[in-house]
């Protein structure tokens, strides 16, 4: 028990996190990656490239309520205390997510007609849980204490999901004030959970005019586990290697598949002022593969086991009042495995912003070309939001972009989110001739102390940008 | 341009050096070994009402002064009663309607039928109008939580302690378990 209870913390603890929230990159025109935080990006460059692998590296996490330094502080020893305080802390509405990507193949072109497509191959990975509350103080602490008060599985909550995305994206500007673009996304999975819409309840009632101490309800009992991908891996004897070719050939479309849609504006109130936003990943999957379904569902109640006196039947056998019982709770709270197809949405994402520029930058003149006023210093707040099982999930941002030459770009932001109010981030973005090195990363004060902090997130990426004279 | 350039290499290394040399500190993760849950169930166990016709033989319908019945309680075989259960406190309350005694016997047997705990105690008198409610509470500590796991079955024995009134009434019958684990 323990080993697995240590690894479950340290795997909250440390790798599930916040996430898909890219306050850093958002707006970030000379970036190809700012296309796929916003297809309508106005990007500044007429081509890129990215280094295969290598050219965004993400990873976020996330806890909106607990951190290492609550559970393992080490000027406080007695750990069982400090875990019992935090489930009791932590409500139902707190949650885990853990979101990372890697973008294998990225291109770009600037067509002749002005429009700019730009397409690519991603994996990403976003895993996302509510705290199971009331099913976490009935394990940790029993129902000894809650007596007459429902536990609810309700509280159980959680989606997961691996994937492949293949995208190709279009950017058109409409006229000097808007720019606008789309992006189709083609998603084949490697791996999907979904347990959502839990409900039940399980009660100890002490009502004194029930024959017994105690009257235990399992009341509206359905909780269902939706999984792909997951059977095939557990339940056959595959080789590493096996296991790795399964994983392979669903990355190119072995598996299940989606698509979905990103959609995005940029709009010029005036040169130095513009909104932008955009709308991620409306999509589907379609999980119809390596499908397995577990289902626990019912009702039931009991005051306990009730013996006749005597203890043997009409046949002379002793009565088995143990069978009886778990004969009748098998009939009341069923168990079942199922292989039905399901869909699920893709965690729809919005972003908004307002951005205001000063300083302007003066380019070299060439009557042929028109320009676009551009300026060294943005100042701007972004609104994000993403679509988790309950309820949207929002991140406030402010930041200052400082373009210090055509070579460094510097950005500096501050987030409110659920995980913190002091979230300072920094992406520093540099240019040598055409190769482009980026950074960024959030939460910078957390990183003094991982252990204190309930949020990090790094972005890092390398490709080639290129830009006509 | 040249205060650019001399800006872009610390900015950077300023930013690496944040990433990279982040830490985790003032935190003990050997504490992990030490983390257990801890829960105290309470669990209903046997529940029954008699009456003076449970006292009749069931052939001849002669009157038995004792009566008793087994019920085997299979969860007490399961792995996390055998590997982490560390107390019990069994609570057992009758509720007299007779108005004649009644001398108890609550025993816990292997499955060889071997006593591993049992418990006695008398019932006290009651009236059909005014019953009497005897409690008994049996707590096995960690020292003997032994006799628990190396049980299976819960046999209830009960019997009659006559007098001159007539035998008339009800005798009801609660009982529950608070088992305590550590996983």
């Amino acid at each position: 028990m323990r080993p697995y209870l240590s690894f479950t913390i340290l795997f909250f603890g440390i790798f599930f996190c916040q996430a898909q929230n890219k306050q850093l990159l958002y707006n970030v025109n000379g970036l190809p990656q700012s296309l796929l935080n916003n297809p309508g990006a106005n990007v500044n460059f007429d081509g890129h490239i990215g280094v295969p692998l290598f050219s965004k590296f993400h990873i976020s996490t996330g806890s909106s309520g607990v951190n290492l330094f609550d559970i393992f502080d080490d000027s406080n020893q007695d750990v069982n205390q400090k875990v019992s305080a935090a489930i009791r802390r932590l409500t139902r509405n707190d949650y885990f997510t853990l979101h990372q990507q890697l973008e294998i193949l990225s291109f770009g072109w600037r067509l002749d007609n002005g429009q700019y497509l730009s397409a690519g191959v991603y994996q990403e990975m976003d895993m996302f849980a509510y705290f199971p509350k009331d099913p976490a103080l009935l394990v940790n602490e029993g129902n000894n204490a809650y007596l007459n008060v429902p536990f609810d599985f309700s509280d159980v909550s959680f989606t997961g999901e691996i994937m492949t995305v293949y995208h190709l994206g279009i950017n058109k500007k409409i006229n000097r004030k808007l720019t606008v673009g789309a992006r189709g996304k083609l998603y084949s999975g490697i791996f999907n959970v979904a347990s959502t819409n839990n409900s039940g309840k399980f009660i100890t009632r002490d009502d004194p005019d029930t024959p017994n101490f105690y009257r235990h309800f399992a009341e509206n009992i359905n909780i269902r586990v939706n999984t792909s991908g997951y059977a095939s891996l557990n339940n056959t004897g595959m080789t590493v290697q096996e296991s790795t070719a399964d994983l392979l050939k669903r990355s190119f479309f072995g598996g299940n598949i989606g698509a979905g849609i990103d959609l995005g504006a940029t709009y010029n109130l005036a040169d130095n002022f513009r909104i932008t936003g955009s709308i991620l990943d409306i999509g589907i999957m379609f999980q119809q593969h390596d499908v397995e379904n577990y289902l626990y569902y019912g009702d039931y109640e009991t005051d306990g086991i009730e013996p006749l006196f005597p203890d043997v039947a009409p046949n002379d056998n002793t009565i088995p009042y143990w069978d009886l019982f778990e004969d009748e709770v098998d009939r009341n709270l069923k168990d079942e495995t199922l292989n039905e197809d399901y869909t699920t949405w893709r965690p729809v994402k919005f972003n908004a912003a307002i951005e205001f520029g000063f300083e302007e930058m003066f380019e070299v003149c060439d009557y042929r070309k028109t320009y676009k006023r551009r300026n060294y210093n943005l100042i701007g707040m972004h609104l994000f939001g993403v679509k988790r099982p309950r309820s949207m999930n929002y991140a406030l941002t402010t930041y200052y972009d400082r373009k210090f030459s055509n070579n460094l770009r510097a950005k500096v932001s501050y987030t409110i989110d659920d995980f913190s109010y002091y979230n300072v981030g920094l992406l520093v973005s540099t240019k040598i001739k055409k190769f482009n090195f980026y950074i960024a990363a959030d939460n910078l004060a957390g990183y003094f102390n991982l252990a204190k902090s309930q949020s990090a997130s790094l972005q890092i990426g390398m490709q080639f940008i290129f830009k006509k004279q | 341009m040249s205060f650019v350039k001399l800006l872009q290499t610390p900015i950077l290394l300023l930013l690496f050096s944040v990433v990279m040399l982040s830490c985790v500190k003032d935190i003990d993760l050997d504490q992990t070994e030490e983390i257990a849950l801890t829960p105290d169930l309470q669990v209903s166990l046997l529940v029954f009402d008699v009456t003076s016709a449970d006292f009749e033989e069931k052939d001849t319908g002669e009157f038995a002064a004792v009566i008793r019945d087994t019920v085997r309680l299979e969860f007490l075989d399961d792995s996390y009663i055998q590997d982490d259960l560390s107390t019990v406190e069994f609570s057992f309350r009758y509720t007299n309607f007779f108005p004649q005694q009644f001398r108890n016997k609550i025993s816990f047997l292997s499955e060889n039928n071997r006593v591993q705990h049992s418990l006695q105690f008398d019932i006290a008198q009651g009236d059909k109008n005014n019953p009497v409610v005897t409690d008994w509470v049996e707590f096995i500590e960690n020292e003997r939580i032994d006799v628990i796991k190396n049980s299976i079955k819960m046999v209830v024995e009960i019997e009659v302690l006559p007098n001159q009134n007539i035998f008339e009434g009800e005798l009801k019958f609660e009982s529950k378990g608070l088992f305590s684990f550590e996983f």
